[in-house]
């Protein structure tokens, strides 16, 4: 016994590591998941830089900054490498907020839309009967809401809407789907044996949900998360370009909204161009991180990978 | 002349993890009429061996070497086209966990038809009707129960009609690949009766894949004993379990509780099956060999005969190893 | 054998029903009202190894799950120590889960996959609250040698995808006895190994007795199994107790025709011509009513149809504590067997 204390022991803390190395080493073997994730990395360093222009010189504010000497659109040159808007203000500094705006947007509508579909699944698979049907009832009624609608709605109503109430709204109208994939999930793990067990040893409802229930379904969860993003950055494009975005930050769909609304947008392809391709992009960029992922989470190839 | 002659066949698998040793320089033959038993812990190669022999390995499975010698032709020189004629007309296979493969939408004598239409274009839809209710008798399931849908049958019933499908062609050789396993007690007991007879009956030959060395004992003549991708010991039935020479063999037959005879202390084998990407050098059982010695480790088992019928591959049998 | 003299009972069943009642093909239509178990009692002593045998879809399993409380019986009761298990409660019921634990039939899928070794068979003495951190690594380390998985350090980061059937079933009876628990439930342990890994965990199964003096249900499909390691055997059929008694009584002389069928049909290494075949089992089954009369009357060869067709056979004693429910399990029919 004493022998056994001093013995020192293997114990990892975080033994998940090694799954993650394992899953990585599947996902670097997809080209698709190469490519995306290239794409991220690049729109992420613009995120970053977008910071650099206003310190420069103040008339690279992306929303304020004015190019003194010019007063209408202009294209590319060494002074605004992108051109300027209509305004004079630098297309570059421009798109490069609108990044930061969108992977915030995208990013945070998305996960809170998982959280909340998550934890809705899991409750409503798990504890079956009547929190099932009136959870589910709540989410076929959430899913047959237009959201492009509703927050029009809401825009009309409130007037403009900042950038946190979008990302808000995207949240509460886009966990359905979720929590439908999640609770199927859910039913499915309910009567496996080793839920099961943990009954037998004396587990707890709450227990047995965030200890085996969730890590068995946040990999699926995560894989929607990516797809999620997508979907939340093309609303806030749209409602950017209909005209009911946040007025104190620059997006690609507002950057659009300009080029319609002031008759440019078949005569200067310099500033159409950009923010439409990154809109593309980076939606195209986290499905295909989406569908890397997918293969990541298959048991078969995990399986492959894991074992010694 | 025998039926069936293997001579030093290996097998693999290219995997992520490199080439798997599946089956390593295996050679056998098997006469006409008779059954040959292949016993062996799961993921030793007797599916692989089997599925070898019907040319049916995955695409990442090859041959790396060896023959395999059917009615005097050499099935590995044969064209796709006739093999899939040498399959289920001359050689057919009942394969693992086949009676869940049954499509569950259509009708099982249908299913059967269908595959006597398949593999035998001389005979037409009323006729192969007709081959099915002869069959179906022939296996036991009762007239009124031909109709059925697969899920309105017991294990059992699917099982007997799997029979049924491998006996259509009348074919010269069968490998039924552990055709028993996840059935009960009193089912197994009456599908294996029936395999006996029907072998009998029509004088086929028969390879009988088993885990459960207890099965394969009841039916067949001679037994192949398998250990990580390697025959190691072969002999007649009798021979095999009253007098087993390799120290594998008798550690399995040490393992099995039976019903009869003095109920000893289980003696399970230590350890694990060996990984066959890398598997271990010299005598691949000499990890969790009772009697290894320093040789072992380092030569080449050899095949010693210890009567006519009956030979192992051991380093040091002969001289009584695993002592 | 090894037994105590006091042979106290640790689980009682009492006159256990459990229906299942299978979903209607429409909304609302109730289905087919299986009788999983039928009016079985069965007393447990402190120490023993009993096992349960019968065909699949006999009714093991449920008997099983019932114990360890994943099921409600419709009639009955079930005692642990005396102590009615229906009502149990708060701290009560965390109690009993304490004691009683069940090793599941199939390895692959009775342990969690996101866990790793260590966090599954610590699982329940976090469950409990016991120990701190250390103590729980130490007794972890301790369980995991005594079920062969050691050197533990080898195992405790892995997943349950690393490991092979064996090792995942090792974990899992780790999981069970950590707890140190009085009673285990074990379904079929080996149904989903070879059998040169069975004989592992059958060895491990007899050492956690000895070590742990725990009592264990060792549910089986297989009486040569049953016959290596358990005390006693209750053979039931179809959710009814068809023979009682110890290990030797039932396998070296059984009397009840389905025992006799299950023993005539167990593989016999090559010895079938020199074995004794009791012979039993009608090769095709006979009509019968699904409720009257004895439930193995439709297989029964050696049934005598005026009496067996109607009445049902009670579990009487033939001798010293063996239970037998046929009407001619003592002298056998007029045909003689
Ligand atoms: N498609 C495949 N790709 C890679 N490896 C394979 C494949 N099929 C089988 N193997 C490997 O080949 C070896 C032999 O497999 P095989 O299925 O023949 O074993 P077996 O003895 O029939 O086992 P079991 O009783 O589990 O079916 C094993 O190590 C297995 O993992
Ligand atoms: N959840 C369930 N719903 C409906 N029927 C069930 C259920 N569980 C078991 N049964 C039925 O109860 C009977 C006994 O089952 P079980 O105890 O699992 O048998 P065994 O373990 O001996 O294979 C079988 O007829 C089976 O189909
Ligand atoms: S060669 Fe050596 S290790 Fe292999 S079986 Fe014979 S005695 Fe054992
Ligand atoms: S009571 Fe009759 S039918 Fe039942 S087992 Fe005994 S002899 Fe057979
Ligand atoms: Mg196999
Ligand atoms: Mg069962």
């Amino acid at each position: 016994m004493n022998l056994e204390k001093s013995h020192k022991r293997y114990l990892k803390k975080f033994p998940w590591m090694d799954r993650l190395r394992g899953g990585w080493a599947i996902y670097k073997q997809n080209l698709l998941g190469k490519i995306g994730l290239s794409l991220l990395v690049m729109f992420a360093l613009m995120a970053i830089c977008s910071f650099i222009p206003p310190l420069i010189d103040p008339m690279y504010q992306p929303m304020t900054g004015v190019d003194p000497e010019i007063t209408k659109s202009t294209g590319p040159s060494l002074r605004h490498w992108l051109g300027t808007d209509f305004m004079g203000r630098d297309l570059l500094s421009q798109l490069l907020a609108g990044t930061r705006v969108a992977f915030l947007v995208g990013v945070s509508a998305a996960f809170m839309s998982i959280v909340l579909g998550t934890a809705i699944g899991m409750v409503a698979g798990y504890m079956g009967r009547f929190v099932d049907t009136f959870l589910m009832r709540l989410a076929d009624m959430i899913m047959v809401m237009p959201t492009m609608l509703v927050v029009l709605m809401l825009a009309a109503l409130f007037g403009q809407l900042t950038i946190w109430t979008i990302v808000l709204i995207i949240a509460l109208f886009r966990w359905p789907g979720v929590s439908r994939v999640i609770r199927a999930q859910t039913l499915s793990l309910k009567h496996r044996p080793f839920i099961e067990a943990a009954r037998v040893a004396g587990a707890s409802h709450t227990r047995i949900i965030f200890r085996h229930i969730m890590p068995n379904v946040l990999p699926l969860s995560f894989l929607y998360m990516t797809f999620r993003v997508t979907s939340a950055i093309i609303i806030e494009a749209a409602l950017a370009f209909l005209g009911f975005g946040d007025p104190s930050t620059v997006s690609w769909g507002m950057m659009l909204q300009w080029v319609w609304k002031t008759g440019h947008m078949f005569k200067a392809p310099y500033w159409l161009l950009p923010p439409g391709i990154c809109i593309s992009l980076i939606t195209l960029a986290f499905y295909m991180l989406g569908r890397a992922m997918d293969e990541v989470l298959d048991p078969r190839l995990r399986k492959e990978a894991g074992t010694e | 002349m025998a039926l069936l002659e293997v001579l030093n066949l290996s097998i693999g698998y290219h995997t992520q993890k490199g080439y798997l040793h599946a089956v390593e320089d295996v050679s056998f033959s098997l006469e006409e009429g008779k059954s040959l038993g292949f016993v062996g812990e799961s993921g030793c190669g007797k599916t692989t061996l089997g599925m070898a022999l019907m040319r049916l390995l995955p695409p990442n499975g090859v041959i790396r070497e060896g023959r395999m010698l059917f009615d005097g032709g050499d099935l590995l020189q044969k064209s796709d086209e006739e093999m899939r004629e040498i399959r289920w007309q001359k050689i057919a296979m009942i394969f693992q966990a086949a009676m869940n493969a049954l499509n569950p939408v259509h009708r099982v004598h249908e299913q059967i038809a269908e595959a006597i239409l398949t593999h035998n274009a001389s005979i037409d839809k009323k006729e192969a009707f007709e081959q099915v209710e002869e069959l179906f008798q022939l296996v036991g399931i009762p007239k009124d129960r031909m109709r059925d849908y697969p899920h309105q049958y017991s294990g059992g019933m699917k099982q007997r009609a799997i029979i049924a499908m491998a006996l259509a062609c009348k074919p010269r050789l069968i490998i039924a690949d552990e055709p028993t396993t996840a059935l009960d007690v009193i089912v197994q007991d009456q599908i294996l009766k029936e395999i006996m007879n029907l072998q009998k009956e029509f004088g086929i030959s028969m390879i009988f894949i088993s885990h459960d060395i207890s099965i394969v004992a009841d039916v067949c003549h001679d037994i192949g004993i398998m250990y990580a991708g390697k025959l190691v010991e072969h002999g007649s039935r009798e021979e095999v379990f009253s007098n087993p020479a390799h120290p594998y063999t008798k550690a399995l037959l040490s393992s099995y509780p039976t019903l009869t005879g003095e109920k000893g202390q289980l003696m399970p084998i230590p350890g694990e099956t060996p990984n066959l990407i890398h598997p271990p050098s010299g005598c691949r059982f000499h990890d969790r060999c009772p009697g290894a010695k320093a040789a072992c480790k380092t030569g080449e088992a050899v095949w010693v005969e210890t009567s006519p019928r009956h030979k192992t591959l051991c380093y040091q049998c002969g001289a009584d190893c695993g002592e | 054998m090894k037994m105590n003299n006091d042979r106290e009972t640790i689980i009682e069943l009492e006159h256990i029903v459990k229906k299942y009642t299978s979903r209607g093909f429409f909304f609302g239509t109730r289905g087919n009202e299986i009788i999983a178990l039928n009016k079985i009692s069965i007393k447990i002593l402190k120490g023993e190894i009993f096992g349960l045998v019968g065909e699949s879809g006999s009714g093991k399993t449920t008997a099983g799950r019932l114990i360890v409380r994943l099921e409600k019986p419709e009639e009955g009761r079930i005692y642990l120590n005396g102590r009615e298990m229906a009502g149990l409660k708060g701290k009560a019921l965390k109690n009993f889960h304490r004691k009683v634990q069940m090793i599941f039939q199939d390895p692959y899928q009775s342990l969690n996959p996101q866990l790793s070794v260590f966090d599954t068979i610590s699982e329940p003495l976090v469950i409990h609250k016991i120990g701190n951190t250390e103590d729980r690594e130490d007794a972890v380390w301790q369980t995991m040698k005594s079920v062969g998985l050691s050197p533990p350090d080898d195992f405790v980061n892995r997943y349950p995808h690393q490991l092979s059937g064996g090792q995942r079933q090792r974990v899992a009876i780790a999981r069970a006895m950590v707890l140190n628990p009085d009673f285990v439930v074990a379904d079929e342990p080996t149904s989903m190994l070879d059998a040169s890994i069975s004989a592992q965990i059958f060895n491990i199964l007899i050492e956690m007795r000895e070590k742990f003096q725990v009592t264990l249900l060792f549910i089986t499909h297989s009486l040569s199994a049953a016959r290596y390691l358990c005390d006693r055997i209750a053979v039931i059929y179809k959710g009814n107790m068809m023979e009682l008694g110890s290990a030797d009584q039932v396998i070296q002389k059984p009397r009840h025709p389905y025992t006799k069928a299950l023993i005539d049909a167990l593989p016999k290494f090559g010895l079938s011509g020199k074995v004794k075949h009791y012979n039993t089992l009608l090769p095709v089954e006979r009509e019968a009513s699904e409720h009257e009369g004895c439930p193995f009357f439709a297989r029964c060869r050696v049934a005598n149809k005026a009496k067996c067709s109607l009445e049902r056979p009670l579990l009487k004693e033939t001798d010293d504590s063996h239970w037998v429910a046929c009407f001619y399990a003592e002298n056998g029919t007029e045909k003689g067997f």
